[in-house]
């Protein structure tokens, strides 16, 4: 169930980046919270069933602690709730303390999602087709590095068979392990030379290197990544607008209800909630088409 | 119509004091196959990677190399080892690799790496991430990613050195459809001859540097002995060119072991012969017992021991046959106590594994020699090499020297004490790891696969060492897949089938028993004569009476 996954991994980037700035510059109640939710809700889909009660266990507390503990310590504000050890807890440093949790967790949830939809190798992709050289260079150090821990376990097993290892204490095994580190890297080096053969047998440095990727831009990213940006700007133009300011001291503000701050408001609806609907569509048709197998 | 044309080619490397080779001259038509056989250090991959530009070597060279194509691109290249040729982390990325090169744009790079994938049989793996395949896989991604560059002649120096047979079997059939179907050229150098003489089209033989037969390959056993009866390649010929070839018939000999049944049919029809078997007699003591014993390598994985029980006794050697990820060296690695059964006992020498206190199980008592024998060198000369198996004995600095000079005596390496190991061959690397294994003067030894990428004389030299070893008294148990080397060299044969040894016997017996599992050998004359397992016997039982 990954319908929002497939999609190119620029477009992903871009909404991630999207919903993640909007998310940390808007100072706004309503949208932290619709951001929150889109978040929770995006999250519920993507974690398995089993892994859920635990992060609630998790979350809840989480969500809690950091809630009361701005207006233990915070006693900015002008609305005194009560006395506690003759410091008042006020009413403006308990909604910022609410607030305040929900960016947090907000933002976790967020980044759980982006690291479970971008995986490295759309990182990599994205990240290679601007610098070519750097993702084939990446490409060969993935290959590399673990084949090296491979050889050095051969190595090791090997001397052990042999009764080549120290029982003489630290000291010793250190210098072994050092041994079998440098035999390793002369055993790669050798092999580097046979890999840069192969390398020349199949024409490297002969023209101007394409880099090739699994990923497509196809129409649909195309209306995605359009989407993405249209309602990014229809947010950012209320925010700069100064429409969806909100404070909460010295007193709670207003929330303003303008024409602009709506359409702002639910233009970061729509993008927060994006990805689930997204998500619940794909997964709908996959029921539809199976009932209809 | 001739694609490569090789005129009275010399190399020399720089600062060698001989040719590597001289004045070779051969040309290979358009669609053939040709196999190009020789000992190690015979010049082979000199040759080879001489016929491909942009990686020959620096040297002398003289005379001429042509490629009659367009563009030396149109030459594809696959070496030895497969994990060095392959140079990305993915499955497709490695397929795309050369396209990629070329600048080709990605659609076309899509289509063609997703053909080759077809083709190949390795749409599977695509995804996969390329360390986490097996030999015969990696070598076939490599070779795929080398046809993926439609390639018009394919050159492969020893492509199965380092797979086990079935894997080899599958990477030679593939070779023979892209030269049958796709009229692909294809050169390739091989020590394993059995699969490849049936569909050579012409053979090459070298020998030191030198090209001496250049011939069919029904020709080439009797071309070869003509020039020497003793010559060294004819140990490496295919079993049914050897046996029908000693047998002294003038005619085509015959190449398959189809063919050789029939010829055995022709001439020896009605003939029936049984050799009389070698006595097996046990050694006084046993060396190694399994009682029960089962291993897994994680909790939730299957039992890969799953109550193996053997009896090997002092002075024999013990061969272990079995497919491929049965568990062989698994089961050889619990003998050698680095791995630990939760089930059953392991006696060395009658006394439980675990029972031997830190280094003591490998004290002039137990060695392993591991699959790969490169493992094994860690420092820069094959001497200091060596020297670091006393020193780790506790044995005085003034005797080392004298200790690895004997050892390097047994084992006629002496030369080679000198040389960085990683320079060594195949062969000459297998025997410097036995003179280590040996230096720790074990009274059981451990082999894993240790025929395994190297040549027939290599073979012959290690089996002169196990019959010395043997003499001296010491056990040696061998996990193989080579039927040929078990039959010639084991006083006992088992099969290591569903997590046990079954069907132990001698090899007469084990082998002539089998039907499917058995030795080219005695597939040929077990007609006549079921319990000749080797070449030799094979020659013998029919030689030995009269003809049709």
């Amino acid at each position: 169930m990954k319908a929002f996954g497939s999609f190119h991994p620029a477009v992903l980037l871009t909404y991630f980046v999207a919903i993640i700035g909007i998310f940390m510059f808007a100072s706004n109640p309503v949208m932290r919270v619709t951001a929150l939710l889109g978040g929770i809700l995006f999250c519920l889909l993507l974690q398995k069933k089993r892994e859920i009660p635990g992060n609630l266990g998790f979350y809840i507390p989480l969500f809690l602690l950091v809630a009361v503990t701005n207006p233990l310590f915070s006693h900015a504000g002008v609305t005194p709730l009560f006395f506690l050890n003759g410091n008042p807890v006020t009413l403006e440093a308990s909604v910022y303390g609410v607030f305040l949790a929900v960016t947090v967790i907000g933002v976790m949830m967020w980044c759980k999602c982006y690291s479970e939809i971008m995986t490295g190798d759309k990182f990599l992709y994205l990240f290679g087709s601007i610098v070519p050289k750097l993702s084939l260079t990446l490409s060969m150090a993935f290959r590399f590095l673990p084949l090296f821990v491979r050889r050095m376990k051969t190595v090791t097993t090997a001397r052990r068979g042999l009764g080549l290892y120290s029982q003489r204490g630290f000291v010793d095994r250190i210098k072994g392990t050092g041994q079998v580190f440098l035999s390793v890297i002369s055993w790669s080096l050798e092999n580097a030379m046979e890999t840069s053969m192969s390398m020349r047998a199949r024409a490297y440095g002969k023209a101007k290197r394409t880099s090739f990727s699994l990923f497509r831009f196809t129409m649909r990213d195309g209306v995605m990544i359009f989407v993405t940006l249209l309602l990014f700007a229809l947010t950012v133009t209320g925010m700069a607008s100064g429409a969806t300011d909100f404070f909460f001291y010295p007193r709670i503000g207003e929330l303003s209800l303008s024409p602009l701050a709506v359409t702002a408001y639910s233009s970061f609806a729509i993008l927060a909630f994006l990805p689930f609907v997204i998500e619940v569509r794909g997964a709908l048709l996959w029921r539809y088409y199976i009932s209809r197998i | 119509m001739e694609i490569l044309h090789i005129e009275d080619l010399s190399f020399r490397y720089p600062k060698a004091e001989r040719n590597a080779l001289s004045s070779v001259s051969f040309s290979v038509k358009r669609g053939e196959f040709i196999v190009v056989c020789g000992e190690s250090g015979c010049g082979k991959t000199t040759l080879l990677r001489l016929l491909k530009s942009e990686i020959s070597p620096a040297g002398d060279l003289s005379g001429s190399v042509k490629y009659l194509g367009e563009d030396s691109l149109e030459i594809g290249f696959v070496m030895q080892d497969p994990d060095s040729q392959i140079v990305t982390d993915t499955v497709w990325h490695e397929l795309a690799f050369g396209l990629e090169n070329l600048g080709l744009p990605c659609d076309v790079i899509r289509r063609r790496v997703g053909e080759t994938a077809c083709y190949f049989g390795i749409e599977e793996l695509f995804r996969r991430k390329t360390d986490g395949l097996s030999g015969g896989q990696k070598q076939l991604l490599n070779l795929a990613a080398v046809t993926a560059m439609q390639p018009k002649v394919l050159i492969l120096d020893e492509p199965t050195g380092q797979l086990d047979p079935i894997a080899a079997s599958e990477f030679i059939a593939t070779l023979s459809k892209l030269n049958r179907e796709l009229g692909m050229t294809v050169i390739l150098a091989e020590h394993r001859l059995d699969e490849v003489f049936p569909i050579a089209d012409r053979v090459l033989v070298m020998e030191d540097g030198r090209a001496v037969l250049f011939d069919l390959p029904e020709k080439i056993g009797g071309e070869l002995m003509k020039l020497g009866k003793d010559h060294p390649m004819l140990e490496a010929l295919p079993s049914t060119v050897r046996i029908c070839g000693s047998l002294g018939y003038e005619e085509k000999i015959p190449i398959t072991v189809r063919e050789g049944r029939d010829f055995i049919e022709n001439h020896f029809g009605g003939k029936k012969a049984v050799l009389p078997e070698k006595e097996y007699i046990p050694g006084d003591s046993i060396a190694v017992e399994l009682k029960n014993v089962f291993f897994r390598y994680e909790r939730d994985l299957p039992d890969i021991l799953r109550g193996t029980s053997a009896k090997i006794y002092a002075g024999e050697i013990f061969a272990i046959l079995g497919g491929n990820g049965s568990g062989k060296t698994t089961m050889l690695n619990v003998i050698g106590g680095l791995l630990k059964p939760y089930r059953g006992k392991v006696l060395v020498a009658e006394r439980p594994v675990g029972a031997y206190k830190g280094n003591s199980l490998y004290r002039q008592n137990l060695a392993i020699l591991p699959q790969n024998p490169r493992a094994l060198f860690v420092r820069d000369t094959v001497g200091a090499d060596l020297a670091e198996v006393p020193e780790a004995r506790g044995v005085k600095k003034s005797e080392r020297e004298a200790l690895v000079v004997s050892v390097a005596k047994r084992l006629k390496i002496l030369h080679l004490l000198k040389k960085n190991p990683f320079d060594l061959s195949g062969g000459e690397q297998q025997k410097c790891a036995l003179a280590k294994v040996l230096l720790s003067e074990p009274r059981i030894v451990l082999l894993d696969e240790p025929t395994k990428g190297i040549d027939a004389s290599a073979k012959r030299g290690l089996s002169e060492i196990l019959s010395e070893l043997k003499s001296a008294g010491v056990t040696v148990i061998i996990v193989t897949h080579d039927t040929e080397f078990a039959a010639e060299n084991a006083d006992r044969c088992a099969l290591f089938f569903d997590g046990e040894l079954i069907a132990e016997d001698i090899p007469q017996r084990f082998f002539g028993g089998n039907t499917f599992y058995t030795t080219a050998a005695n597939r040929i004359v077990r007609e006549v004569c079921p319990n000749a397992v080797t070449v030799g016997q094979a020659v013998g039982s029919l030689a030995n009476g009269d003809t049709k």
